[in-house]
């Protein structure tokens, strides 16, 4: 005796027709291929545009910004950021050495023309105590002497006062804001 | 069609040879780049190598400089250093090799500029060491000079530069 069990579904009719071409599209080859080209134009767009020219990926090493930022985090600097307006006090920002792909990274304490000194651990601008609200917590920064900075440079130094290099860089040196 | 093969193997016996004659003779800008390329390769090395081939690196090394090399190093922290003569920079290249297991140079940004002669070269670079296995990274600018001697290019000069302007620096640490 010949037994007939139903037909078990083919797996595209397990989904709902609208969602099976709103997912894989009519022609699936075609899907693939299209697929395949908007990948390879993504990974050419973001590897030589947008992570060249607009934001650089960064991987932080070392201790001189903590506790702001840690030892081995990620994070993007925007090179766009200073376009249209110069840096403030208070801007984390990444310092090319002899071009951008081994950066520092410090914050902004001294403007152009600024006066600039450390003492009792304070920052002194232009004579005046700055409160620094940006920084989570208080390391005393090393005393220093009043540096008078040109027309075209600031004074940076690490979130970590106590074990971070600190001076003054020109305004080129400055490729761009640390964003996150 | 047997037209447009004849014009394909055309096009592809002229790229190699473009690519040919390129190769053979690169650009002075090329030619330093792939020769301190090379310097960074040599200085590198990995764990376990023996006494012997830490010799023929040192060997090796030395012909990246001219014999009257002189050496210049400031570094924050550090009494200024200055060493003259290719022996004298290989000595201590090589006392500072033996105190690590392994170590790993790159020279990742270079701006080179070529004198107008074509003879000398100034290249501002940034030179970065890594040991491998360890998170630490040494990250220092340079200021190499490199001149012609033979049809190679051979460094005659090396300074280091303070990313951050030293006079503050210096203020920094010296009533601390």
């Amino acid at each position: 005796m010949n037994t007939m069990e139903p037909a078990a579904p083919a797996p595209a009719a397990r989904f709902p027709g609208w969602l099976r071409i709103a997912v894989i599209g009519r022609n699936p080859k075609r899907t693939a291929i299209r697929a395949l080209v908007l990948a390879v134009f993504c990974f050419v767009f973001f590897k030589f545009f947008v992570f060249q020219y607009i934001v650089l990926p960064v991987r932080i090493e070392g201790y001189s910004m903590y506790p702001t930022y840690h030892d081995w985090g990620i994070n993007f600097v925007y090179r766009l950021s200073y376009r249209h307006s110069p840096p403030q006090r208070g801007d984390v920002v990444g310092i090319r050495m002899a071009g951008p792909k081994v950066m520092l990274m410090k914050r902004i304490v001294g403007l152009p023309g600024e006066t600039v000194a450390f003492e009792h651990g304070r920052l002194i601008v232009n004579g005046a105590e700055m409160p620094e609200p940006y920084l989570k917590h208080h390391s005393p920064a090393p005393f220093m002497t009043p540096v008078k900075l040109g027309p075209n440079e600031y004074y940076v130094i690490g979130d970590n006062r106590m074990n971070s290099d600190q001076g003054r860089i020109d305004r080129d040196r400055i490729v761009g804001k640390v964003v996150l | 069609m047997k037209r447009a093969i004849q014009i394909v193997v055309a096009l592809a016996a002229i790229g190699l040879a473009v690519w040919g004659w390129m190769a053979l003779h690169p650009s002075p800008e090329k030619a330093i780049r792939s020769r301190l390329n090379g310097l960074a390769k040599t200085l590198s090395f990995k764990a376990g190598s023996g006494s012997l081939a830490q010799a023929y690196s040192a060997e090796k090394a030395s012909e990246f400089f001219t014999p009257d090399v002189d050496v210049d190093v400031n570094l924050s922290g550090f009494e200024p250093l200055s060493i003259q003569g290719r022996d004298e920079v290989m000595g201590i290249a090589m006392k500072a090799r033996s105190r690590l297991t392994s170590l790993k140079v790159e020279f990742p940004d270079m701006n080179i500029t070529i004198a107008p002669d074509g003879q000398t070269a100034k290249v501002n670079l940034t030179g970065k060491a890594t040991v491998p296995g360890e998170r630490d990274i040494s990250a220092q600018e340079f200021n190499f000079k490199l001149k012609k001697v033979n049809g190679k290019w051979l460094i005659y000069h090396v300074e280091t530069v303070r990313t951050l302007s030293s006079l503050a620096a210096e203020a920094a640490t010296s009533e601390v």
